[in-house]
């Protein structure tokens, strides 16, 4: 937990959107003037222009942003789902732009947490299989103490012999959150991850992130449009026509509504 | 939009769904195809046919010949008092009989299907039909000579002047000058004609004294019918008088007879592809309609009543009908096509002439491939309009209640159970074709009641299956599993189009198998010969061949059979059999009483005839041939009943003196070697001895059991092929059903590629899931078809079938083409569902 807390301070420390060299190790993801087209010729359509951004090791961050911003594009391209126009990509050290689909599939695999908005989870597995795919996929067996400390957090441990149809709304997102911290990754992405929940459930799911960044030392991100949710995290991004025009640290729901409005206004 | 939308939206929607709507219509296709193609193929021939009768019967205007087929033909003393017959322009004298033609190279030409005959040449002055020409040459003159058809001297590389031979099965092996080539004016496919001059003809190929037939043309001053009747008037009432509109009009029916197996075989087969169709139709209507659950939930939100959206999908359905049956028909002709050009490479001497496309093919095939497909989308469609509004709005959806499948399963217990009580009722009864029959209703029940427990099955079955397949793929074979009875009615729909082609594969496969070995079996048990001579042709062993062989170096015994069909106590007619030479050493006769070997009148019966009423040993029998001739013959001995001996057997002395010489012949020549004689060399010799014959083969035990089994191989592979169709057809359900799954699981993937799925893995859980699939549909049918394949044998016990072998070799290869199969028809949706971007996890529709 020590490492984790200096990481935090490394990160306050740092207000600027690069690091020199030698604080790379720090850095989970990183995103070196990334520019994303659809379309090409007149029609095409600038989701993301040049930004550059890098997310620390053990904090919360939330993008945030107005529909059609470039949030998502943003959350993809950082976690190998999309390809860049232009810029390059990290996790950890490795650049993903040379990767080929069969490395950049392991990466993800082995490196990469994710949670969908809509779970996502397979219905023809129980709830403990789900957690565990990603590492059976791998072909290697989990570890059983830290899943159990992944369990416990997510307090399921009576409902994982359960199929997902049998699960309510909240419960299949913790599997699904269950399932990008089974396999211990460097980064935990999360797309709207309350975006289908309602509010006693988003704030279980939000807590149970929280409390994989404060107690396990994971690296969460997350793309939302709630600001109750963003306010669980420890900063948010704001973008705004494929740019980020803003930041904000320790927020509170309130402070990123106001934020949201000046931008959306 | 305006005017119709749900029309609008069920069109759009056929567009913007290409593959899918390719896949069924390929499905519709390939049963309209088969339908289509049957009808086109045996329409074809039957007016090919009718149009070389037309044009044999052309000039007719009347026949007479023998009302009975045993009884002699027209005595020339009567074709006399016919040519006084006021009215009558000519009487032309028929002969027939069977010749083999040797060609240039001094090998028999073949005709495959096609007749072979040798007849009289009557000039056009004598002849009722207007003369065909002469391509070269002359009519035949000297006894020598003959003239042949332009078919046939093409055939033979003979031209007029020419020397070769013929023969005839009575007369054996003639030298002939072609003296001339004639035309005819149809083509007739592989058909030979041979004719002699009359003299030569009367004494080659009729008894000297009778005719088979004679037609007659009028001078034109009375009708047909009043010159028949005045025809009847002058000959014996044994002889049958016809009119010439008569005479075509059995020939049309004779036709229509010939071919209507022809039909209802292909026709047999193009309902099992439809059957199996049917699945396929259904079961992708059934996932069009989960698949666009939501959508049809908003049309019905926004205000389509049920009966619109229920309209919309069975509007679907009858474009993708239409469209299939039509190309369906396309493809019909085609298959009509192909199957004629195969069958004249295999030189079956077929008629040619153009395909026959009739408006019955086209309205019969347009009306089944579009009511066969609105019938398979009924069900789906009626499911489509109980989708309630809110669906629109909910995210996920739960799966066909299990109630349904409950009261499935209590349907399929029954009918299955009624099938096995009609099956064991079959098994038990004595009767074989009764037996049979209720057996074949017994599969039927049997066969539906495990397509509606199927469902079931698969949970059943897959679960452990996949545990054992899929154990060593680790999680992808788990995956695979779960997948693969995620939605058991469509694993059912999908597999049990493999089962039905399996069931029938493998049922001909046990049937066929126990025709061999039974065949093989009642061979050995029965015969001793060391040398079996018979012909290749459809003409028996010629009568000398059979007496030179027996003159060879090294021949101890050699026995002849003929087939003698006769009329017994002037009551029923029966082919029995008529030996010359000893049975003993070439033939295990069990006597059961008195002799083994028939004797100067005295014949042995079988049990089944000893225990005819008035059949026993010792009573007396008059046998009859249609030369008029009567024998009696007194039961001295009774034998077991025996398929290759007959109801009875009677001297060579007998068939002589009942059978006109000009149709000598014998079925086979039975060849037994003398004690220490080498068996090549007396092959040899034998063969020396037959050569002139041309026609006679000389076999050894092995060769004539496989040229048994190998009639009985064509037969097969025959049927293999035509089966193989309702396999293509599953194949194709299975593609259809993999290709649709992927795409409706298409974020569940997305979601496996994000989280880390390989490519490589996507596809493998894609193919082992298929294999899964294929292998349960086909052990169901193959423990389906062997049972009752084996089933069906044993009733046929005691009609050839006493031997029983289930060939579990070929099963197990079965088995694995199968699951080969299910992985090939995995390829394309494997690598579809590989190309999946993981973003589809994401993708909100």
């Amino acid at each position: 937990m020590a490492a984790c807390t200096r990481a935090r301070h490394a990160v306050a420390m740092t207000e600027v959107h690069t690091l020199p060299p030698d604080v790379t190790s720090i850095v989970a993801a990183r995103a070196a003037a990334v520019t994303k087209l659809y379309g090409s010729g007149d029609t095409a359509v600038r989701a993301l222009d040049q930004v550059s951004v890098e997310l620390v090791r053990g904090e919360f961050t939330a993008i945030m942003g107005p529909s059609g911003s470039g949030k998502s594009t943003l959350m993809h391209c950082l976690a190998g789902l999309d390809t860049v126009t232009s810029g390059n990509v990290y996790i950890g050290d490795v650049d993903l732009s040379g990767l080929s689909d069969k490395k950049m599939t392991a990466l993800r695999r082995d490196r990469i947490g994710f949670v969908f908005q809509s779970f996502n989870l397979v219905p023809t597995l129980t709830a403990l299989e789900n957690i565990t795919l990603p590492i059976a996929i791998a072909g290697r067996a989990p570890q059983q103490p830290w899943l159990d400390i992944v369990i416990d957090t997510l307090g399921l441990r009576d409902r994982l012999g359960h199929r997902p149809s049998e699960l309510s709304g909240g419960q299949q997102q913790r599997v699904a959150v269950g399932r990008a911290l089974a396999s211990r990754p460097e980064i935990i992405f999360g797309d709207e991850p309350t975006g289908n929940l309602d509010s006693r459930s988003s704030g279980e799911v939000m807590g149970i992130l929280r409390r994989s960044v404060d107690d396990l030392g994971q690296t969460v991100v997350i793309v939302t449009h709630d600001a109750r949710a963003a306010s669980y995290s420890d900063r948010v991004l704001f973008l705004a026509d494929g740019r980020i025009v803003d930041e904000l640290r320790g927020p509170t729901a309130d402070a990123v509504l106001d934020r949201m409005k000046n931008l959306e206004g | 939009m305006t005017r119709n939308p749900m029309r609008t939206v069920s069109v759009r929607n056929l567009q913007a769904h290409k593959v899918r709507l390719l896949l069924t219509v390929v499905s519709v296709l390939l049963g309209t195809a088969f339908v289509a193609g049957s009808f086109i193929f045996t329409d074809t021939l039957s007016h090919s046919f009718t149009k070389i009768f037309d044009n044999a019967d052309k000039g007719i205007d009347a026949r007479v010949q023998a009302q009975k087929s045993y009884q002699p033909g027209v005595a020339l003393s009567v074709v006399d008092r016919i040519k006084t017959v006021p009215g009558v322009r000519v009487v032309q004298p028929v002969a027939d009989q069977p010749i083999v033609l040797i060609d240039k190279f001094g090998k028999k030409v073949q005709t495959g299907g096609a007749p072979s005959q040798a007849g009289i040449w009557t000039s056009p002055r004598d002849s009722v039909r207007p003369a065909d020409g002469f391509v070269s040459g002359h009519a035949p003159v000297a006894p020598g000579d003959v003239v042949i058809n332009n078919a046939a001297a093409e055939k033979a590389h003979l031209t007029t002047g020419d020397h070769t031979k013929v023969i005839l099965p009575n007369a054996g092996a003639l030298n002939v000058t072609i003296s001339g080539v004639y035309r005819i004016s149809t083509e007739t496919g592989g058909y030979i004609g041979v004719l002699f001059s009359e003299p030569r003809a009367l004494q080659l190929l009729t008894d000297g004294t009778h005719l088979s037939a004679v037609d007659i043309a009028g001078d034109g001053t009375v009708s047909e019918k009043a010159l028949a009747a005045r025809i009847a008037a002058v000959v014996p009432s044994d002889l049958k008088v016809q009119t010439g509109d008569q005479v075509r009009k059995d020939d049309q029916s004779s036709i229509r007879t010939a071919l209507s197996f022809v039909t209802i075989f292909l026709l047999a087969f193009g309902v099992i592809a439809l059957i199996v169709g049917t699945f396929i139709i259904y079961n992708t209507f059934s996932m069009i309609v989960a698949q666009r659950l939501r959508e049809l939930a908003l049309l019905r939100a926004i205000g389509a009543d049920r009966k619109q959206v229920r309209r919309s999908v069975v509007l679907e359905a009858g474009i993708i009908g239409a469209i299939g049956s039509v190309l369906g028909l396309a493809g019909g002709v085609g298959l009509a096509y192909g199957l004629h050009a195969l069958l004249d490479a295999l030189k079956l001497g077929l008629p040619s002439g153009g395909l026959i496309l009739s408006v019955r093919t086209v309205v019969v095939a347009i009306l089944l491939g579009t009511g066969v497909t609105l019938l398979s989308a009924y069900a789906p469609a009626r499911r489509a309009a109980k989708i309630p509004p809110v669906a629109a709005m909910r995210e996920e959806f739960s799966s066909p209640g299990v109630a349904t499948l409950r009261r499935r399963t209590a349907l399929g217990l029954v009918v299955t159970a009624l099938g096995a009580l009609a099956t064991l009722a079959g098994a038990l009864s004595s009767s074989g074709g009764g037996g049979a029959t209720l057996i074949g209703l017994g599969l039927l029940g049997v066969a539906a009641g495990v397509m509606l427990l199927s469902p079931l099955l698969a949970q059943w079955v897959i679960t452990p299956l996949g545990k054992l397949i899929g154990r060593p793929f680790g999680t992808v074979g788990e995956l695979a599993r779960t997948n693969a009875v995620r939605n058991p009615r469509r694993t059912a729909a999908t597999s049990f189009a493999l089962t039905l082609g399996l069931l029938l594969v493998s049922g001909v496969a046990v049937i066929g198998a126990s025709m061999k070995s039974s065949i093989g079996a009642l061979f050995d048990n029965n015969v001793t010969a060391d040398y079996i001579l018979t012909t290749s042709v459809d003409v028996g062993v010629p009568i000398g061949a059979g007496a030179a062989a027996a003159r060879s170096p090294g021949v101890a015994t050699l026995t002849q059979l003929h087939d003698l069909p006769v009329q017994l106590d002037g009551t029923r007619t029966q082919h029995g059999t008529a030996v010359d030479g000893p049975l003993k050493p070439v033939f295990r006769v069990r006597v059961v009483r008195g002799t083994g070997q028939p004797a100067i009148g005295a014949m042995i019966v079988s049990v089944k005839t000893s225990e005819r009423p008035g059949w026993g040993m010792g009573t007396t029998h008059a046998l009859s041939t249609h030369n008029g001739v009567t024998v009696s013959e007194k039961v001295a001995g009774v034998y077991e009943n025996n398929n290759l001996l007959g109801p009875w057997l009677v001297t060579g002395d007998v068939y002589r003196t009942l059978v006109p010489r000009n149709e000598w012949s014998d079925i086979v020549g039975l060849v037994k070697a003398s004690p220490g004689m080498s068996l090549p060399t007396l092959r040899h010799n034998l063969e020396k001895a037959t050569d002139p014959y041309y026609i006679v083969n000389v076999q050894n035990r092995d060769e004539f059991k496989g040229s048994l089994a190998s009639q009985v191989n064509g037969l097969l592979g025959l049927l293999y092929g035509l089966l193989g169709l309702a396999i293509v057809i599953a194949i194709l359900g299975i593609v259809n059903t993999l290709a649709l799954s992927v795409v409706e699981r298409r974020r569940e993937i997305g979601m496996l590629r994000a989280v880390g799925m390989q490519r490589k893995q996507v596809r493998r859980t894609i193919y082992v899931e298929s294999l899964l699939i294929a292998v349960f549909g086909a052990v169901l049918g193959l423990i389906l078809g062997l049972s009752y394949g084996s089933l069906f044998t044993r009733t046929l016990h005691g009609q050839g079938l006493d031997k029983l072998s289930v060939p579990f070799g070929q099963a197990a290869a079965f088995l694995v083409v199968a699951g080969v199969v299910g992985v090939l028809a995995a390829l394309w949706p494997g690598v579809r569902a590989a190309r999946t971007p993981p973003l589809e996890a994401i993708s909100s529709s």
